[in-house]
């Protein structure tokens, strides 16, 4: 009888025990896990963008995400909500209706992110004060760009929701910079970890530095001179490169308009990424230098030889004019040049074929990206080599029909400053790899001659006379003190009704480096569509030689006390006086 | 004799065991007393007792303390590490403030209060006492503006100017109630007043 009840009682437990461990198990280890385990994700740091001189322009910092539970806010909903409102600048409705209670499922809510982690916690401890519950923190990486607007248009920025990274070198080497968030689960009990409870941790990888070759001073020099320029020209748009003419190195690329990296949403979404890369133009005269240069490399001409320029040229169905009024006039290539002339050009530039002048252009990097890492970057138009013809050759001789992009551009001019190799821009020092597994930076650089040191220097010697008073057509972008070596471009755009040269808008720019003998640093501006009458020599010239004289004084480079070549730009008819 | 022998046999059969019989005495076997021995068993096993209960009580003591140590620890970790947060992250916010009161901006603002303007031209003084390049004092015409102008109004929010042409006949106060005419009149002379308005943008009149 005894035995009995006791088998019959055993029984019922072996059943209870079959439920429990054999049917609910699972739901049962859930409820036991909710209650006292603790899973959190441990982002990864990201990567800072530094400049060459290691000063953040981009940086992480701690910072935490508000987040709360609503069905334990409700009870203190407008208290918390006021508090939460003052601190953290937010706005009351809004957090009144995430702190109060819908159903009882929702028991997660963001009420803001990314805040500062001193204040998130002291915020906290304000909370923590007034005893009310339902309110946490977690961990959330903040985002800043201490210097604001300087090279924002080439970092980008870092939107509120991490996965979406938008622009610039951010974007193109969010890989790198991300990192890989780790994990770490374990149990707690009033507040405090359970040793030896359940834990598991898989650290967080954090992200790589990227130390780009900007001097952020620099830069910032640029972005001001050039917002000035722009501003003043009441133009639409501006860009200036500055390169390190014997490595390639990009000291500052500034655009403006541009933006502030910590409000990117208060800008025009045109204004976000880098107009230099992006937009592409015609150079106008100072394609000019890459012309003649390939022609005394190809030992067609030199700085000496001897043009007769007609007040007009006819080619095919066009007429070529000059942007000043002459009759017959004579100049020698290094007057051509200084003095900017159409016509020279294209009487100088028929004696290349006109695949020949094209394959030129090529070799100067023309029509091909100069991939430094930058996304959405434009290739250029240089055409197609075989439908070039004489008019296609005597335009692009002085750089019409041809687009280009300002960086492209520079790198150009920066070939016959560096002696005739042209070296491939960078952005990156060292090494590193974009997401779409391009390798790029000064390790990565490459150099090709592409005309001979000689050529180079006997252009350098004309684009000297540009800057010379009372010779070329921009002494303003002249220092004194130093040779200077430059060349203006006024390029008209086709545009308006006719979609015409005439209604189109004008594209002022300046190219040069200095020391013309020596040259250390090489300049380029372009400002495009400035409504006043301007020219490249009296708009982006004294941005040219403002940057120039500035990067020469903080580099310390000298004078080279060596006297300016002096060519003559001019020749007299013999026998007419 | 025969008895005799048997006695002499017996006599010897029993005379060789007293012969060694110390040694027959101690080689046989006996009981252990069992009264001595139950005596000392009890005297050994209470120290043995005492001393299996004093480490089982030292070992759970001494896990308990353990434990608790364990857990003190841990809340001394927990507080430790809320220190390091809360210490890294006044860190963080210091060297914020820190980069932006290094960023060019600011310290262009703090330069140029202070009067300064970027060289001219640059020139260098070497160690030897000669001078590179050419160097002028520099002027406030090499200033550099370093904050965007003003971002002009739109044009919505631009006043307009209305000026209606009233007949030669008016007085000079009419002039002054330009604004009260024109909103009076501005829909039944709709056409003149946009001619007007065009007008006055283009020549900036003002009153």
């Amino acid at each position: 009888m005894g035995l009995l009840a006791i088998a019959m009682l055993l029984s019922l437990f072996g059943a209870r025990l079959f439920q429990l461990q054999g049917v609910d198990s699972k739901a049962y280890a859930s409820r036991a896990e909710a209650a006292g385990l603790v899973n959190i994700a441990l982002p990864a740091k990201r990567g800072q963008i530094l400049d060459r001189n290691g000063t953040p322009l981009a940086e992480s910092v701690a910072g935490m995400m508000v987040v709360a539970d609503p069905t334990r806010t409700t009870p203190n909903a407008e208290a918390i909500a006021k508090l939460l409102a003052d601190r953290l600048h937010l706005d009351y409705f809004d957090l009144l209706g995430k702190l109060t209670k819908k159903n009882d499922t929702t028991r997660f809510v963001y009420i803001a992110r990314r805040i500062p982690s001193t204040l998130a916690s002291s915020t906290m401890d304000e909370l923590k004060a007034h005893n009310y519950v339902g309110v946490d923190t977690r961990p959330d990486p903040l985002r800043t760009y201490p210097a604001g607007d300087v090279a924002a248009n080439l970092i980008g920025y870092l939107g509120n929701d991490p996965t979406k990274v938008s622009g610039g070198l951010e974007r193109s080497f969010n890989g790198m910079l991300a990192g890989k968030d780790g994990k770490e689960t374990y149990e707690v009990g009033g507040g405090n970890r359970i040793p030896l409870g359940d834990n598991s941790q898989v650290d967080p990888v954090n992200g790589k530095n990227l130390t780009l070759t900007i001097d952020r001073d620099v830069q910032w020099f640029s972005q001001r001179v050039l917002r000035t320029a722009v501003e003043s020209a009441k133009a639409q748009s501006g860009a200036a490169v500055v390169l390190d003419s014997r490595t390639g190195e990009i000291l500052a690329l500034a655009d403006y308009p541009t933006f502030d990296a910590n409000k990117p949403g208060k800008a025009a979404k045109d204004d976000l990424g880098s107009r230099a890369l992006s937009d592409v133009y015609e150079p106008g005269s100072v394609e000019k230098v890459l012309t003649t240069s390939s022609l005394i490399d190809a030992g067609k001409v030199t700085p000496r030889t001897r043009f007769t320029i007609p007040a007009e040229l006819p080619v095919l169905d066009r007429v070529i004019g000059d942007w000043f009024p002459h009759g017959t006039i004579h100049l020698t290539l290094a007057g051509v040049i200084a003095r900017s002339s159409n016509i020279g050009t294209a009487l100088a530039a028929t004696q290349f074929a006109p695949a020949e002048l094209y394959d030129h252009l090529v070799k100067f990097g023309l029509g091909q990206r100069t991939d430094v890492g930058m996304p959405g970057e434009a290739r250029g138009v240089l055409g197609d080599r075989d439908s070039w013809n004489t008019l296609t050759r005597a335009q692009v001789a002085f750089g019409q029909g041809l687009s280009v992009n300002a960086l492209q551009m520079a790198t150009a001019i920066n070939t016959v400053a560096n002696g005739g190799q042209l070296i491939t821009p960078s952005l990156v020092v060292g090494r590193a790899t974009t997401t779409s597994d391009q390798e790029v930076g000064t390790e990565t650089a490459k150099r090709r001659q592409v005309i001979s040191a000689d050529a180079a220097r006997k252009t350098a010697e004309m684009m000297e006379g540009v800057t010379t008073q009372d010779v070329g057509t921009a002494p303003g972008a002249g220092i004194e003190g130093y040779r200077v070596a430059g060349k203006t471009g006024t390029a008209q755009e086709v545009g308006g009704a006719c979609n015409c040269y005439r209604d189109g808008g004008l594209d002022v720019s300046f190219a040069g480096f200095a020391p013309a003998d020596k040259p250390r640093f090489t300049v380029y501006v372009v400002v495009k569509h400035p409504s006043d009458g301007a020219s490249g020599g009296g708009t982006a010239g004294p941005v040219f030689r403002k940057i120039l004289n500035y990067v020469l004084q903080k580099y310390a480079v000298p004078p080279t006390d060596t006297p300016p070549a002096r060519i003559p730009t001019k020749w007299r008819v013999h026998g007419r006086g | 004799m025969s008895s005799l022998i048997t006695a002499a046999k017996a006599g010897a059969r029993t005379r060789v065991p007293r012969f060694a019989e110390a040694a027959v005495e101690r080689a046989r076997l006996t009981v252990v007393p069992p009264r001595r021995a139950i005596g000392r068993t009890q005297a050994a096993r209470t120290p043995f007792a005492v001393l299996v209960i004093a480490m089982l009580v030292a070992g759970v003591v001494g896990l308990l303390m353990f434990n608790t140590n364990m857990q003190q620890a841990s809340f001394k970790a927990t507080a430790l590490q809320e220190q390091v947060n809360t210490l890294t992250a006044k860190e963080q916010s210091l060297s914020m403030t820190l980069d932006a009161l290094r960023s060019p901006q600011r310290l262009a603002v703090a330069a140029k209060k202070l009067g300064m303007v970027p060289p001219g031209q640059p020139a260098f003084i070497r160690l030897d006492g000669g001078v590179l390049g050419a160097p002028a004092p520099a002027t406030s015409e090499n200033s550099v503006r370093i904050n965007p102008l003003p971002t002009p109004a739109p044009p919505s929010l631009k006043r307009k100017t209305l000026v209606i042409r009233v007949a030669p006949q008016t007085t000079s106060t009419a002039g002054s109630q330009a604004d009260t005419r024109g909103t009076s009149t501005a829909q039944t002379r709709g056409g003149d007043r946009k001619n007007t308005t065009n007008e006055s943008d283009q020549s900036g009149a003002t009153h």
